[in-house]
């Protein structure tokens, strides 16, 4: 067994760094967090670096790679303190529509992602289908040779900026839901789709909307993929995506240990430094032992993935276990830093509100155990 | 045009321990391509676009010169092949021994221009490239800051102290460059993997004429000693001030 990084994959964070330490970032990003504005200029300086095409096939102009290094360049952008949500990579929206897609959308969408703009807002959740996503209301009706979608989605990512939303809709032809959502992409500027920006306490550089859509009118060539297969052409890459937010989360727990490690270093206080308290020791200690072990767990399951192995177990566990992880990493750093970690000009205050909500999205803890604890009993039948 | 940029493999700074009045402990520093000659890496293959010609590198040193990651860091910057000269001899090797070893390398080798950087970031003694040119029997110029290819040769801007001069210089010639002549490139991913496919070819000293005899005898490199702040404050604005400072600076020297 092989713990070592390939060369290839040693030069490509140096270059990462080199690109970060260049963009002297991190007043820049202080200011985007507290304007509520998208960290445009350092989204530029990356794209121009080539990480916006990682894992985007090279006919399409990307730069194919695997997934554990991809997983690996997203940790160490949020390791060196890159906002959540605002990672400049989306391979796997590529993937989905190359996948599903025609060929005018796979244009579309490829041509937005090399920008490193997030191609489209997924419109999935609704307020009452959160978790429970068969409640899922949306309509697709069609009339006229159009089709027509009707209905209120939420929590939908960068909805302001994203040029396009894919949107899941119920068809109406089938009885189980499962068998009855559509896909359809269309722009956020056609008529009959309004948005709302939701207040919310963290991820301020990334913008998470209510979207109303009032008979929003598409043709048939919007449609993605299959009708009545939506939801199972959305599960083709959710585990890829699990394993991809779980990278950030192993990132932003070591952007916060390496600051609250280097104060514990320095801080003095009873005359010496804090880090030679035993109190503080034993968390220091513990925050680093979920650090290996979140990054072990993240690699091992971005390996699995890449030799085609099952994930479907190993993304549940990653993300409920560096969700929570995570947040205890990053909690423990607050308290090292004392008054200073709450005040919102130390990044650990931000990294505290923003990682938060990896707990929640993209499927919460609690449905994590839903997943992994059906399967894992299974497998033991 | 075919262009040649060299390249020192250094200690990275960042990793260098040094106590106060001891030798700096090396055994824990990664070894990395010398800072100032990124420029020379990046110069050369703008020229070489420029000029539709051929980038290439040349390095002299010890097997670390071969390590398969530096050599990928080094081609991941538009050079298109590395000659490199490798001995452990080289690892101590002074201005003049690598210049001749260097010297040794181009003469097997076309070149129309040589670039180097302003310095090594570990010895920073700024001869390599003045001495090579010399070697050479080649117009040599250091202090350049732009370089721009005009009908077969090369106009040069050379920024000294209170003025920019500009030279034409006949080819084949030798620059060393500034470090702020250019902002080196990133490598990105695609780059990296050409690199590890570049042909890289690796002579031994023994091929080149051995190691040349060294004029400089080395008798220690020490970190310096710590001193005492003196806590001493002027803060008058007269003449007798201004010399006791100049000659308290000049006791403790």
């Amino acid at each position: 067994m092989d713990f070592k990084r390939t060369e290839e994959q040693e030069l490509l964070l140096e270059s990462l760094r080199t690109v970060y330490e260049r963009g002297d970032f991190e007043e820049y990003f202080k200011e985007c967090d507290r304007n509520h504005a998208y960290p445009s200029k350092a989204v530029e300086a990356m794209v121009e670096a080539g990480f916006s095409s990682l894992g985007i096939p090279e006919e399409h102009g990307g730069t194919e790679t695997d997934l554990l290094t991809q997983v690996m360049v997203a940790e160490e952008a949020h390791a060196l303190g890159w906002p959540s949500l605002c990672w400049i990579n989306f391979s796997t929206e590529v993937d989905d529509i190359l996948a599903f897609g025609n060929e005018q959308q796979q244009a579309q969408i490829l041509e937005y992602a090399l920008q490193g703009r997030k191609p489209f807002t997924l419109g999935f959740t609704e307020p009452q289908a959160g978790s429970d996503s068969a409640a899922m209301a949306t309509t697709a009706t069609k009339r006229d040779g159009k089709v027509y979608i009707s209905g209120v989605k939420t929590f939908s990512t960068s909805a302001d900026m994203a040029p396009f939303m894919l949107c899941v809709a119920r068809s109406g032809v089938n009885e189980n839901p499962y068998k009855d959502f559509s896909m359809y992409l269309f722009p956020m500027d056609r008529e009959g789709v309004r948005i709302s920006k939701l207040d919310k306490i963290g991820n301020n550089m990334c913008g998470t909307f209510e979207v109303y859509l009032n008979d929003v009118e598409c043709d048939e060539s919007d449609l993605v993929g299959a009708e009545c297969q939506g939801f199972y052409q959305l599960m083709k890459n959710f585990e890829v995506e699990r394993i991809t937010i779980c990278a950030a989360n192993v990132g932003m727990a070591r952007c916060a240990y390496d600051e609250a490690l280097r104060y514990a270093a320095q801080r003095e206080q009873f005359g010496k430094p804090i880090g030679t308290f035993q109190l503080i020791q034993e968390k220091l200690v513990d925050m680093r032992i979920k650090i290996e072990n979140m990054q072990n767990m993240l690699y091992k399951a971005a390996w699995k993935k890449d030799q085609g192995e099952s994930v479907s177990i190993d993304s549940s566990l990653l993300k409920r276990y560096t969700g929570k992880a995570a947040f205890e990493v990053i909690d423990d750093a607050m308290q090292i830093m004392g008054g200073i970690g709450y005040v919102n000009d130390c990044r650990i205050s931000r990294l505290w509100r923003d990682q938060r909500v990896y707990r929640i999205m993209a499927g919460t803890e609690e449905i994590m155990v839903h997943t992994a604890g059906r399967a894992l009993v299974k497998e033991a039948r | 045009m075919n262009v040649v940029a060299c390249y020192k493999v250094v200690p990275d700074a960042q990793d260098i321990q040094a106590a106060p009045g001891a030798a700096p402990d090396l055994s824990r520093a990664e070894r990395v391509i010398g800072e100032y000659d990124l420029m020379a890496l990046e110069e050369a293959a703008k020229l070489a676009e420029a000029t539709e010609g051929r980038a290439v590198l040349l390095s002299a040193g010890s097997s670390a010169v071969n390590d398969t990651k530096l050599v990928k860091a080094a081609l991941s910057r538009g050079a298109e092949e590395l000659f490199c000269v490798v001995d452990d001899a080289l690892e101590s090797a002074d201005a003049w021994q690598t210049a001749t070893a260097l010297a040794a390398a181009l003469g097997r080798m076309e070149y129309d221009v040589v670039l180097c950087g302003e310095g090594s970031s570990d010895q920073y003694a700024q001869q390599v490239g003045s001495l090579l040119g010399s070697m050479l029997g080649v117009p040599t110029l250091n202090g350049v800051s732009a370089v721009t290819a005009i009908d077969g040769k090369l106009r040069v801007e050379r920024t000294l102290e209170d003025v920019v001069e500009t030279v034409d210089v006949p080819l084949p010639a030798v620059l060393c460059v500034t470090s702020d002549i250019n902002l080196p490139r990133v490598p990105q991913l695609k780059d990296i993997l050409a690199a590890g496919k570049k042909p890289v070819t690796s002579w031994g000293l023994d091929e080149l004429g051995g190691l040349a005899a060294t004029a400089v005898e080395v008798e220690s490199v020490l970190a310096p000693q710590d001193a005492e702040r003196k806590h001493i404050i002027y803060d008058e604005v007269s003449d007798e001030a201004i010399a006791a400072v100049a000659s308290a600076i000049k006791a403790a020297r």
